[in-house]
């Protein structure tokens, strides 16, 4: 058993804490906002994505309007399509996944017992592309530019100029550069959980939100990466002609559908995971004891992450799909309501085991999963193909929806805010209004949303501006719109429980529920997350270990100082969270803001084909990075290591494996391969729904793209040995190779150019073609990235921050290439060599 | 020759089975797409393919068993109830045998559940 | 049935097999779901109530090894296995067979073409379905434009309309009466508008209204549709023995015949007739067709009034 330091006198604890509290203070007056802060970023997040609820609430609200009676004028059928598709737009990117993120921010290194997440900087730059990104979307409906093709985005209709307008762009470029923000997010996230939890936090210790967050963060990494795919292929369509849903010259309107739903039905568990994990805290507490079946829990999460994935044909049973495959995506969707129901009874099981305390989070909570059972049971109906062929496309499912929504996510959101509020400002909210904010939301709910069920099944079709008044949907309808309103109200409550001012309100003490897990000894004014990182020996240390707190608040366990003025975490190990590192996090800087404006400079001048203003402000973004790059990563520590107290002694540099930003790059390139392999997905698509899927084009030959790949290679075992020369301290031939190795990247790239120009094949004609330059110009685009990476060891090299024992850059960039070979090998071959060969 | 491989002590062992389940998925789902979409191409018959998906259920099948075998063995042979939430490496090394098991056990029943449809399906009816 | 789930357009209130056994399924789902819903419920009520431990941590877990994973398991498995056995059952048009009546609907926006296929050319019409009680007929969903779907809830489910492909239906009616259908995937500012009647019929009735459909109507000539072809008209619709042979538009060979305007928007009546020609998108925002009210009205009125006897 490791025990804590001695206690320090006052007057040293005192000049600690005075040098941890300056480094990691926030900076004043409007300088505030470059802030990277976790709490901050985790506030701001959660504000923002509550405001862009409420917009697109009142975007429901008068779409409810609408309907109240039929052959209603309040609004127009146009109007009326933008509001849908924003309302739906808005809640899943804009509110659903941000408010997760939003908690994971703010909530995670405080229950790890870490300081920061590894990578604050990149959570902030997050955070400004999400805002960016969520104004440009909403900001349309105020000048009728608002995508209105619904938020699924189906071509045709979306793809057509005429009937979608610049709506669709303003969806595609405003939504791709939100999920550019959310896998930044995931890539944070899982490299937090898995490297940077307290020492001693075994994976059997972890709390069970960082379980399901650990979970959810690797489904973003699968299931965003396919509609980035979707939105490359849509955009080239829409900005240059390239046929890739367009029928009349080989595309298919249904690969979009394919890569949407792929992305589509995990999403739902992405959001829903996060809302179940924030009751995995909740209930314990509540229950006041640990909770019944946690392997259960990581079973449940684990295997809903998986089976999520081979449900999203079920959002396709109408299209006509042989009725065998419709099958297998039933049996899976129902194969997810086991581990669903498995959460919900470990929940039973943890409350008939303990004692359970009425409260509002409580009431909250167990009314969202008394509704979210009710949407279950619809989903495990709405999985059987033949009911769905009745059921699908109408209010039926709209009812199904909310319910697993609202019942799933936004309640036991709620219930999380009154829970954790405390923990933003030790006030709490109060209980006799949420109590009512409660029963008017689940009341309104269940009167606006029951009744759709029925409507539904009386035939009335999803996404109608108007209805006739003859068909007897009418009184349904106008129950409907009555509930939203109520449920409406007790949003409104909410809102205005949080707002109210509460000065008068004292200050409460830490812990006011109890609760067992570490989160609640971060203190409200402090900003350093935890005073010292404890060394942690229980699920729930705050009950099983009383000394802690006082412990950690008296600065006697890991890093209690700031000697050098920096931030500091610690980094430990996956499995059994042995510290291994000090970890040095970014501070405080206008490089985030900077990076993430200029980004988004470059998706909205891509949606009114500014090119110029395109092209300047991708310089600017490109710089931006560049120059966060080399100011703030790969750093050279003034010493080789550190005491961090409690007789321990860590190294401050690691690279390879066991460093941090390894696991980024590792991470970040699964991603970026799951986008790879959904285009290598649509070229065989397409293979299998034509007789001969290049009509006649001629294809990019053998001979380019199989030298093109052996290039390719060759310039990867360049880099190879750059990294293996570079650790041999053999200086002058290490900068040969790499400079050797941008040349093979480039030359390889124009062999790669080669294949499909030298035909003369036209992308425009049809979708083999189309698709051929679309895998070719992925590959260009990552063998010039990874040139660019080369370089930049190189210059790293010459500026001695790339030496013989600081090699993280070459170490991740060799990372890099890996990928970067595989990319290149997979798609020369398979234009190379299929089908003309196989 | 032992009848276990050795012991992995790796956090990616926990996902063995659902993976398993996720190539039996695609396997399923590749071929018949493959199949209907494209007549000509496999000169079999939808007879055979269901004999081949039930080949591969069963290999799957097995597979999974002894991805559970090998959970249960991590698991003492199920010797010592849960929590386990002592702050050793052995008790983490139970609780990652014991969710692998339970994981076994749920990709065991969702193999079972996406073969069901070879079972009743006899043509590539659209 | 309840009354509450009566309807021309109610999947609760079936005229056809595929629609009665899905409705069935329904009810039975609707029964097991209810029972699980109310045990959940109850439990869980209980278990925030109680204020004390009810169960000892074994008997807990072993709670959640029955009720989360064996029942759910069992259940589900069962549930499968009757929907993969019924699902050939219900759309069971395999390769080889070929339907005595095949019936074409193409999607547009925001109305549906339709031709009819048996022995002998196509016949055409459009916004409107009449079939046999009793045979099961076949259709083939087509797209010009956007996805649609065509869906008639007291018949059966639905199949999607997408441009590139030719996806099939079949329903078998077993009722006779005039159900309403609908476009149930958005295919535009319209969609709400995209409606369509289905008429089924005894086979003796619908096979005399198949050779009066197959012929051009009686009242065809004269002024009306002298101005029709005049202004015309004729470019974007077809009307049986006239010169009018356009294609773009709905079919209006025997419009008068037909119980609703606009694709199952409006009553069929002259007024409706002469408003839609002046100002379709008044009635249907977005439609293709070019406002007319340029048009001297007694010319709109003389084509509304010719159209409507167009049976």
């Amino acid at each position: 058993m490791i025990r804590p330091s001695d206690r320090l006198q006052d007057d040293e604890g005192d000049a600690q804490a005075a040098r941890l509290r300056k480094v990691w203070a926030n900076p004043g007056g409007w300088r505030y906002w470059t802030s990277v802060n976790n709490t901050q970023i985790g506030l701001w997040y959660a504000a923002t994505a509550f405001i862009f609820l409420l917009f697109a609430g009142v975007l429901a609200l008068i779409m409810r309007a609408q309907l109240a009676v039929p052959g209603n004028d309040l609004i127009s059928a146009d109007f009326y399509s933008q509001a849908f598709t924003l309302h739906g737009t808005v809640m899943m990117f804009l509110f659903a996944v941000p408010i997760f993120e939003a908690v994971a921010i703010f909530l995670l290194p405080p229950m790890l017992g870490a300081r920061e997440l590894p990578f604050p900087r990149l959570g902030a730059f997050g955070f400004w592309s999400f805002l960016l990104g969520g104004i440009f979307v909403c900001g349309s409906i105020f000048f009728d530019a608002a995508p209105s093709s619904g938020w699924f985005m189906y071509p045709p209709l979306a793809t057509d100029e005429n009937l979608s307008g610049i709506g669709a762009d303003i969806w595609l470029l405003g939504l791709s550069f939100i999920e550019v923000a959310s896998i930044a997010a995931a890539v944070e996230l899982i490299v937090g959980i898995m490297k940077c939890r307290a020492p001693g936090m075994r994976i059997n210790l972890m709390p069970l939100f960082a379980w399901y967050l650990l979970i959810v963060a690797g489904m973003i990494l699968f299931a965003f990466p396919p509609l980035i795919a979707g939105d490359i292929l849509f955009e080239l369509q829409r900005m240059f002609d390239w046929p890739f849903f367009d029928p009349a010259r080989g595309g298919d309107p249904l690969l979009w559908q394919h890569l949407f739903w792929i992305f589509g039905h995990p999403e739902v568990y992405i959001i829903f995971l996060p809302s179940i994990a924030l009751m995995a805290m909740i209930v314990p507490t509540f229950a006041q004891r640990p909770i019944v079946g946690y392997s259960w829990i990581v079973l449940a999460a684990v295997g809903t992450g998986f089976l999520s994935f081979g449900l999203w044909v079920h959002h396709m049973f109408a299209t006509g799909l042989p009725q065998i495959s419709l099958a297998f995506f039933s049996a899976a969707s129902e194969a997810v309501a086991i581990p669903t129901a498995v959460q919900i009874f470990v929940f039973i099981a943890t409350m008939l085991a303990g004692r359970v305390i009425p409260s509002t989070p409580m009431l909250f909570g167990m009314g969202g999963i008394i509704i979210f059972v009710i949407g279950g049971l619809t989903g495990v109906m709405v999985a059987v193909a033949p009911f769905d062929w009745q059921a699908h496309d109408t209010y039926f499912i709209v009812a199904h929806l909310h319910y697993v929504l609202i019942g799933g996510m936004l309640f036991p959101v709620i219930a999380g805010i009154y829970y954790y509020y405390p923990l933003i400002d030790a006030k709490h909210l109060s209980d006799r209004l949420g109590r009512i904010a409660f029963w008017l939301m689940f009341a309104g709910f269940n009167v606006s949303f029951f009744p759709m069920h029925l409507t539904g099944l009386l035939g009335m079709p999803r996404r109608v501006f108007t209805y006739p008044d003859d068909v007897g949907w009418n009184g349904l309808n106008l129950i409907s719109t009555l509930g939203a309103f109520v449920f409406a109200a007790g949003i409104s409550l909410v809102v205005l429980d949080v707002l109210r001012p509460k000065h008068r309100q004292r200050r409460g003490e830490q812990n006011p529920w109890n609760a067992g897990t570490l989160e609640w000894i971060s203190e409200p004014k402090e900003n350093w997350g935890v005073r010292s990182i404890p060394f942690v020996a229980s699920r729930y240390p705050l009950w099983d270990q009383p000394a802690l707190a006082r412990q950690i608040g008296e600065g006697r366990w890991y890093l209690p100082d700031a000697e050098e003025g920096r931030r500091e975490g610690l980094v430990t190990s996956v499995l059994d969270a042995r510290p291994e590192q000090v970890l040095r996090v970014g501070g405080t800087s206008y490089v985030t803001i900077i990076s993430a404006l200029s980004l988004g400079a470059v998706f909205v001048a891509l949606t009114f084909k500014w090119w110029i203003a395109t092209m300047v402000a991708a310089t600017v973004c490109f710089c931006a990075i560049v120059y966060w790059l080399w100011t703030g990563t790969a750093e050279i520590p003034e010493k080789a290591e550190k005491e961090v107290g409690v007789g321990l002694t860590l190294p401050l540099y690691t690279s390879g494996p066991p460093s941090v930003g390894w696991w980024a790059m590792f991470i970040t390139m699964v991603g970026d391969s799951t986008a790879f392999a959904s285009l290598v997905f649509g070229y065989f698509f397409y293979w299998t729904i034509h007789d001969d899927f290049t009509a006649g084009v001629i294809g990019p030959g053998m001979k380019w793209p199989l030298l093109s790949a052996a290039l390719f290679v060759a310039a990867w075992l360049m880099v190879l040995m750059a990294r293996h020369l570079n650790g041999r301290g053999s200086i002058i031939l290490t900068r040969a190779v790499l400079a050797v190795g941008v040349v093979l990247a480039v030359v390889a790239s124009t062999a790669g150019f080669a294949g499909p120009w030298q035909y003369g094949m036209d992308p425009r004609a049809h979708v083999y073609a189309a698709i051929v330059w679309l895998l070719t110009a992925w590959t260009l685009v990552h063998a010039a990235t990874g040139a660019v990476m080369l370089a930049y060891c190189l210059a790293r090299h010459f500026a001695g921050r790339l030496t013989k024992d600081h090699d993280m850059d070459i170490g991740n960039v060799a990372l890099y290439w890996h990928f970067m070979a595989i990319t290149a090998v997979v798609t020369f071959i398979v234009i190379g060599l299929f089908p003309e060969v196989l | 020759m032992r009848l276990l491989p050795k012991e992995v002590d790796s956090l990616w062992t926990l996902f063995t089975a659902p993976v398993v389940w996720a190539g039996h998925f695609l396997i399923c789902y590749v071929s018949v797409a493959i199949f209907c979409a494209k007549p000509g191409l496999l000169s079999f018959e939808f007879g055979s393919l269901r004999l081949g998906i039930a080949l591969v259920t069963g290999a799957t099948l097995v597979a999974i068993t002894l991805s559970a075998l090998l959970a249960w063995r991590q698991w003492g042979f199920g010797a010592h109830d849960p929590p386990h939430d002592d702050p050793t490496r052995h008790d983490r090394i139970l609780f990652q045998g014991f969710a692998t098991l339970l994981l076994s056990g749920l990709s065991f029943v969702a193999v079972v559940m996406t073969a069901l449809p070879a079972m009743f399906m006899t043509e590539c009816l659209r | 049935m309840l009354v509450g789930c009566q309807g021309v357009q109610s999947a609760l209130d079936p005229a056809g097999a595929e629609a009665r056994a899905i409705s069935t399924l329904f009810v039975a789902m609707v029964l097991t779901g209810g029972a699980v819903w109310l045990g959940v419920a109850s439990i869980l009520w209980f278990a925030m109530r109680q204020g004390r431990a009810v169960v000892a941590e074994q008997s807990a877990s072993r709670l959640i090894f029955w009720g989360g994973a064996v029942f759910p398991s069992v259940t589900l498995i069962t549930l499968l296995g009757y929907a993969f056995w019924l699902m050939p059952s219900l759309r069971p048009f395999a390769t080889a067979s070929e339907a005595a009546l095949r019936i074409e609907v193409t999607g547009r926006q925001y109305w549906w073409q339709v031709a009819y296929h048996r022995s002998g050319p196509p016949i055409l019409a459009a916004n409107e379905i009449r079939l046999p009680v009793g045979s099961r007929i076949e259709f083939s969903l087509k797209s010009d434009d956007v996805i649609h779907s065509f869906w008639i809830p007291s018949l059966g489910g639905k199949m999607d309309m997408i441009p590139g492909r030719a996806n099939r239906l079949s329903l078998l009616a077993d009722k006779p009466g005039v159900f309403r259908g609908a476009c149930a995937e958005y295919c535009g500012s319209s969609h709400a508008l995209m409606a369509l009647t289905a008429v089924v019929m005894e086979p003796a009735a619908f096979d005399a209204w198949l050779m009066t459909e197959a012929k051009a109507s009686i009242n065809a000539g004269g002024e009306g549709g002298a101005l029709f072809v005049h202004h015309g008209c004729g470019s974007c619709h077809r009307v049986a023995g006239t010169e009018a042979s356009g294609t773009l538009g709905p079919d209006l060979s025997h419009l008068g015949s037909r119980q609703m305007l606009a694709a199952g928007i409006i009553a069929n009546t002259e007024d409706n007739i002469a408003r839609f020609i002046a100002a379709p998108d008044a009635i249907k925002p977005g439609a293709n067709m070019p406002a007319f009210s340029m048009l001297p009205q007694e010319d709109i009125r003389a084509i509304a009034v010719w159209l409507k006897r167009l049976e």
